[in-house]
């Protein structure tokens, strides 16, 4: 098996001998097997292995890359000649200051576990068919879709300033679709499980629930329009995070394109929201020890108490904006990792129970227009609030609101939430939010 | 790689199974991000691949790698075999394969100028003149530009046990302009591209001011629009949002392995009427350089116009060599995969409404509605097959008052119960246009579709806006 460190080396001193001033090599291999079912049965297994090299080369701030096929030597130097001739030809950059050299970093602790890497595609049938006779218990006639999956993967990153890391990783994940059917009426939901580690994948009862919720939302009724008060349940909240965390992003910022932008140190929520990025969480699902450059992570707090503390950073983004890296490259891009808002004092129930005429979304993609914060988007699955009580679902239900708006008329997170590894997911509350019905 | 194919339907056959296939495909393509002023950021890259599918004892498996020498194949092989193995515990009902002729062919898309062939100098002088437009048109309110082109050339071959062989080449070429631009306090974003299954040419017969000089045109406009409505009302849409809708609604409620999955609205519907008389919807891969085109779909069939919804009645679907057996029909040519690494499943091609024979124009549309909305500039949507729900994002739109277009709104959202909008269009254009290129995803592949059609009045939509009507 090929020494993708020694590789990743050879690479590197390719492109500074061809002529880079600065480069970065990541060479990785894995493996994948995953199951699709239909209708309950088992439509294919896969199996997928691979690997690959990139290579960076940096002349005066201008970016070539390079990728090849093979975690093999040859690939591995001829794209680092290719890199740098594309570097020679982009234009200057002179907002580049430098790549990060090498810095000791945190302890999270084993981000793969050889127990997942050693699963079989026995096992996913295994897991797949305990969830379809889990959702036919429920509902005899459901119609179950989904799969099950498990990955492998190794990486190194070795650049010009003496980083050199490697990277080891797993996963498992479960989900099961169930669709029930009573003539022209259709329910229809989801759940899924998914881990690094055995020990935090329960895939048991997916199936369950998901038959459960999904004939729930059988006799789903158009509603009228109005000003509402909406519950975010635990699977459509992560999206009001996760817009605010990609909006935070340096690189949107300082390029204008995020509602962000000029906003560091402002008020953009209420005191309910606090948003910390936690690389370090053990076993978490986007734990490392260090960024896609090799720059050290550290949690970051994002907002608090409803103020905006940090953009996310690289080093590029960090170099002209005279700050050090949060750590939050993905060599290429800057993404958020672990996202744990703060949670409040009331449960779930006793939220929707202080509704009086509302909606609960269970699930729904509310991602704004990055640039102004406008948000427009159906509820994909919800149910009407009166009098403090779920009623009945809808369809044909939508909400509209600009996401700062939102995140001020925020008045509670719950103190429960739904838990994947690295994941706290709450239910919040938002007044004053227009919702358009069918009716 | 083409012996490699045929290898691995020979020893497949060898070891057993029923029906085999395997893709290989090596891609090469190239990439430039001008932003703000600088193409700072170039990229190469190859890609290859290997992917095996086999039938064995009424269960599918498949297994795919970057290695396609011969002993990758025979590791892939195995693999497969293990898996459809696995398969075998509880196997699903799509192990008929519909038996067509072999058919041994070559689809070479020639390419005006080889994109290979052409140095990184020119290819970063065109993303800057696309840039200079955006910013002359913009006149002084652009805060950020983005051009950015990409192209790929690249080879497959498809066989199966059957005996069929399909060598194919084909380059595509992407281009996109986009900026945010600013006015005291507002800022807005937009952005235009082109795409096609074309050499470099497309970019030397695109003027700057067709993707450029129409993105800054439009975000500078953007500037003055009022937040768009909340509610139910009447919405005409033009034909870049007929063809997001066309996609999104009813697309992929006609892919027969959603259908047969149970995961269709339009589910046991065939040849009943599920839209008003004056909608037919077609699925065409034959035409031409168009940016969802082909000749051969990955499994090897040839592919052709699919005639989807007949003056409102579904009449047909778009199906694979296994979705044909099950409803007695012939397989479409609609079977695609990402990449050779990938299973082949039922995808969309070029989709779109026809237009009207008779001349019907957008003021036809609009001049009887009291209270609406015109929506242009469709930009992204999904559905929810199962229930036949469906959502168009959409960048920019005008109320329509007493018969007249009024206030210019800004991103639309409109969403809609498939079988209940197909039945409210009462009213299809006369215009017709297919020039909006995107990449579609199903199943963690994307895939390349274009889509249109003419201007469209739907009788009622939900609109989910920020303001009151």
């Amino acid at each position: 098996m090929a020494n993708l460190q020694a590789i990743a080396k050879q690479a590197c001193n390719e492109a500074m001998r061809a002529g880079a001033q600065f480069a970065d090599v990541g060479l990785s291999r894995g493996k994948s097997l995953s199951i699709e079912l239909e209708r309950g049965r088992i439509k294919s297994s896969d199996a997928r292995w691979g690997s690959g090299c990139s290579v960076r080369a940096i002349i005066n701030g201008a970016v070539g890359w390079s990728s090849a096929p093979g975690a093999d030597l040859d690939a591995a130097l001829q794209a680092a000649r290719l890199a740098v001739e594309l570097a020679e030809v982009a234009d200057p950059d002179p907002d580049f200051r430098q790549l990060p050299g090498p810095a000791s970093g945190p302890d999270v602790g084993p981000t793969a576990d050889p127990r997942v890497a050693q699963l079989t595609i026995g096992d996913l049938v295994d897991f797949c068919l305990m969830n379809v006779e889990s959702a036919q218990e429920v509902e005899p006639s459901v119609v179950v879709s989904g799969g099950a999956s498990t990955g492998w993967d190794e990486s190194v990153l070795v650049n010009s300033c003496g980083v050199d890391l490697y990277r080891e990783s797993t996963s498992v994940n479960a989900s099961v679709q169930a669709i029930i059917r009573r003539g022209d009426d259709v329910g229809s939901f989801y759940d899924y499980d998914v881990a690094r580690f055995l020990e935090d994948f329960v895939p048991e009862g997916l199936g369950a629930k998901a038959a459960k919720e999904a004939l729930s939302c059988l006799n789903a009724r158009k509603i009228g329009s109005g000003v509402m008060t909406v519950v975010l349940g635990p699977l459509a909240s992560p999206s009001l995070a996760g817009s605010v965390c990609y909006a935070a992003v340096a690189e949107e910022v300082q390029r204008s394109r995020s509602f962000l932008a000029g906003k560091l140190g402002q008020r953009i929520a209420s005191e309910h929201v606090t948003l910390i990025d936690n690389p370090l969480i053990p076993r978490g699902l986007a734990t490392s020890a260090f960024d896609g450059e090799g720059v050290p992570r550290k949690p970051l707090t994002i907002v608090e108490s409803g103020v905006l503390r940090s953009y996310l950073h690289d080093t590029y983004t960090a170099g002209k904006a005279g700050v050090e890296s949060t750590g939050h490259s993905t060599r290429g891009g800057i993404s958020p990792t672990n996202v744990i808002p703060k949670l409040g004092t009331m449960t779930a129930a006793e939220i929707i129970a202080g509704v009086e005429d509302g909606l609960y979304l269970n699930d729904s993609f509310a991602y704004p227009n990055m640039v102004t914060g406008d948000l427009s988007t159906t509820v994909e699955f919800g149910f009407r609030i009166e009098g403090g009580k779920l009623t009945y679902p809808v369809k044909n239900t939508m909400f509209g609101a600009n996401l700062l708006d939102m995140l001020m008329n925020l008045d509670a997170v719950s103190s429960d939430y739904r838990e994947e590894p690295g994941r706290i997911m709450p239910t919040v509350r938002v007044h004053n939010v227009r919702v358009a019905g069918g009716a | 790689m083409r012996d490699v194919v045929r290898w691995v339907c020979d020893e497949a056959k060898r070891r057993g199974a029923a029906f085999a296939d395997a893709r290989a495909g090596e891609t090469v393509g190239s990439s430039i991000l001008l932003q703000d002023g600088r193409a700072d950021k170039l990229s190469q890259y190859i890609q290859r691949r290997l992917g095996v599918r086999v039938l064995l004892d009424g269960a599918w498996g498949f297994a795919s790698s970057e290695d396609a020498t011969r002993d990758g194949a025979r590791q892939a092989v195995e693999a497969a075999i293990d898996m459809a193995r696995a398969s075998a515990k509880l196997p699903c009902d799509l192990t008929e394969v519909c038996d067509l002729p072999p058919i041994e062919d070559e689809e070479r898309v020639a390419a005006e100028v080889d994109p290979r062939s052409v140095a990184f100098a020119e290819k970063m002088a065109a993303m800057r003149r696309l840039e200079e437009t955006m910013a002359q048109v913009a006149a002084g309110k652009a805060v950020n530009t983005v051009a950015s082109y990409s192209d790929s050339v690249a080879v497959t071959y498809v066989a199966n046990t059957r005996g069929t062989l399909i060598f194919g080449e084909a380059p595509r070429v992407w281009m996109s302009a986009g900026l945010t631009v600013q006015d005291g306090g507002l800022r807005q974003r937009w952005g235009e591209r082109k795409a096609a299954r074309c050499g470099y040419e497309l970019v030397r017969d695109t003027t700057p001011d067709e993707i450029a000089g129409e993105a800054a045109r439009i975000a500078v406009s953007l500037l003055s629009t009022a937040p768009p409505p909340s509610g139910k009302m009447p919405v005409v849409f033009h034909p870049s949002v007929t063809g997001l809708f066309t996609h999104e609604a009813i697309g992929h409620n006609a892919e027969a392995d959603l259908v047969l999955a149970g995961e269709s609205i339009i589910e046991g519907k065939l040849g009943q009427r599920i839209a008003s008389e004056c909608v037919t919807i077609v699925d065409d891969s034959d035409r031409g350089t168009n940016w969802g085109a082909y000749k051969y779909d990955s499994e090897g069939t040839p592919a052709r116009e699919r005639m989807l919804i007949d003056k409102g009645i579904l009449v047909g679907l778009m199906h694979s060599l296994t979705t044909a057996p099950r409803f007695g029909v012939e397989p479409t040519g609609s079977a695609r995969a990402q990449d050779a690494g990938y299973r082949p499943i039922v995808r969309m091609s070029n989709t779109y409404i026809k237009p009207a024979e008779q001349p019907i124009e957008l003021a036809d549309m609009i001049r009887d509605i009291d209270v609406g909305l015109y929506v242009k500039g469709g930009q992204s949507g999904y559905v929810m097959c199962e229930k036949g729900q469906f959502t168009c994002r959409v960048g920019e739109g005008w109320m329509i008052r007493d018969g007249e277009l009024a206030e210019h709104v800004r991103d639309v959202c409109v969403n809609g119960m498939t079988l209940e909008t197909l039945h409210n269009i009462d009213l299809v254009g006369s215009d017709f246009t297919l020039e909006w290129p995107g990449m579609c995803g199903k199943n963690g592949q994307g895939m390349p579709n274009n889509c249109g059609g003419p201007h469209i009045r739907i009788t009622e939509l939900v609109v989910g806006g920020l303001a009151g009507v």
